[in-house]
């Protein structure tokens, strides 16, 4: 089976579960607060950030820390109990493909998931930004061209975080253990962006790169840079090796169990 | 005898350990935080669970609710993967002692993880400031009160769990209600009473008042959340 039939099959399985209304329904509830204390977009005064610049920042904070990574956790667990509820996985082993190809499908289904939610996040954001431009007089929509590079710069710096979650997922087989593995490791990120290491610990990614945005938007805070060199590398090192485990654990312990 | 059939249940899912490993987790985040940081907390004035507590908690009760969550999720997955809560059903037994059998043991884990947290704060305290003679009460107290507390979020996210048969539909559901929870402004009283915000709140340095409103609000709401508990499943078993 081709790759492209493989993945067009993975979107079809999810097709009818509700994942699409939980992430629209985390993203509404991630502006809904924005928008209530929109005066406090005005009192900025000692970090030097404009207004507008604040309010998308703060929405972009409380996405990288919480709501996206638990969102993508959540991902992991409809996309592999779609497989484990009525034994699918069984059927799928069955069939002439590849278990590293099936696994990649996956894993593009839940990248697919993450720029869903980030769409989300920037089309929401235009409707809260209109909401309280007219509600506080002051126009807090920023250009698009602007708010796409920050929302871009989210996606593409919590693809080695997802492909640790997907790992986490596919290794172990307790879904509880998972799914409390990755969202214990959601909360230490606040702790570790604020460490030299960051670049070791992909939970932090977003986070970091969203606060030292913060940093450079804002004119008189000063937030720890991004260095390229020992994060790119160090990045791109673990998502690799975590594709390749997963890719090979993928279906181990069920070809284990029914031989 | 409810409790005894749930604790078999679980035995295969992993679940007590992934609580006490959780609980361990939280119980470490003291230990690591005055390990790294002691001068900060160090010349600060008021009792040593205190200080402790301001620092920590948030993290700890966070890591607390995010567990209850897990926990619950999972208890009614193992019911309705290959449609177990159908023959559960057809037994001689009510949906509403399957719910209860579930929140007794989802309490007493709460209590293992409490106490875990309460040796890590002991640690610290014990470590890296001088204790007065009525500690231990200080920290039964704090950690009785984080227990009661913790009951609405436990009762809530079995609520969840129990009406949706598809875990990640809970999960999700779940995740928004503690961001929402964490988003809350802290000084409304009102606010407060969401039961997974309760969790967050800390008993040391608390005014009586508020503990006592707390406390009647958070039992209160777990009376409420039985209730509609048991309203709910019998609306469903009346609607198949």
């Amino acid at each position: 089976m081709s790759f492209l039939s493989l993945l067009g099959v993975e979107f079809k399985k999810i097709r009818r579960s509700k994942i699409l209304l939980i992430l629209s329904a985390a993203v509404i509830f991630l502006w809904l607060p924005s928008i209530f204390n929109a005066d406090m977009n005005f009192q900025m005064q000692e970090e030097g950030i404009s207004p507008e610049n604040n309010f998308l920042i703060q929405g972009l904070l409380a996405m990288a820390w919480f709501i996206f990574p638990a969102s993508m956790v959540v991902g992991t667990v409809l996309l592999n109990q779609t497989e484990r509820s009525n034994k699918g996985i069984f059927k799928m082993l069955t069939l002439p493909v590849s278990t590293s190809k099936l696994c990649l499908a996956k894993i593009t289904v839940l990248f697919t998931l993450a720029a869903i939610q980030v769409l989300m996040f920037v089309g929401i954001y235009y409707l809260s930004a209109v909401i309280v431009t007219e509600t506080q007089s002051y126009n807090f929509i920023l250009s698009p061209l602007f708010v796409f590079k920050e929302a871009g710069l989210l996606l593409l710096s919590s693809i080695p975080m997802l492909t640790i979650f997907w790992l986490l997922s596919v290794c172990i087989q307790t879904p509880i253990f998972s799914v409390g593995t990755g969202l214990a490791s959601i909360v230490p990120s606040v702790l570790m962006i604020n460490t030299k290491i960051w670049f070791a610990y992909p939970m932090a990614y977003p986070f970091f790169l969203i606060t030292a945005e913060y940093g450079r938007l804002a004119a008189n805070l000063n937030t720890a840079q991004i260095e390229f060199v020992p994060w790119l590398p160090v990045a791109a090192c673990i998502t690799v090796i975590c594709l390749l485990i997963a890719c090979s654990c993928f279906g181990k312990a069920e070809r284990r169990s029914s031989v | 005898m409810s409790l005894r059939l749930e604790c078999r249940k679980v035995k295969r899912t992993g679940f007590v350990p992934a609580f006490i490993v959780g609980g361990l987790l939280a119980a470490v985040v003291p230990v690591v935080n005055m390990a790294v940081r002691s001068e900060i907390y160090v010349g600060l004035e008021g009792s040593p669970i205190q200080i402790l507590m301001d620092a920590n908690w948030q993290l700890m009760a966070m890591l607390n609710v995010l567990l209850l969550l897990a926990g619950a999720c999972l208890m009614y997955h193992t019911e309705y993967a290959d449609n177990a809560i159908q023959k559960m059903c057809t037994l001689p037994i009510r949906e509403w002692d399957l719910f209860f059998g579930k929140f007794a043991l989802i309490a007493v884990m709460g209590i293992v993880v409490l106490t875990l947290e309460a040796m890590g704060i002991a640690f610290s305290s014990l470590h890296w400031f001088a204790i007065s003679t009525d500690f231990v009460l200080e920290l039964l107290k704090s950690f009785g009160y984080a227990f009661v507390l913790m009951m609405p979020a436990a009762l809530i996210s079995l609520l969840i769990a129990s009406l949706c048969s598809n875990m990640w539909v809970s999960l999700g559901i779940g995740i928004i209600c503690v961001f929402t929870a964490t988003m809350l402004p802290d000084h409304n009283f009102i606010l407060s009473l969401f039961p997974f915000a309760l969790p967050f709140q800390i008993y040391a340095g608390a005014a009586e008042t508020t503990i006592r409103n707390l406390m009647i609000a958070s039992a209160a709401e777990a009376v409420i959340i039985a209730l509609a508990e048991s309203l709910l499943l019998k609306v469903r078993r009346s609607m198949e």
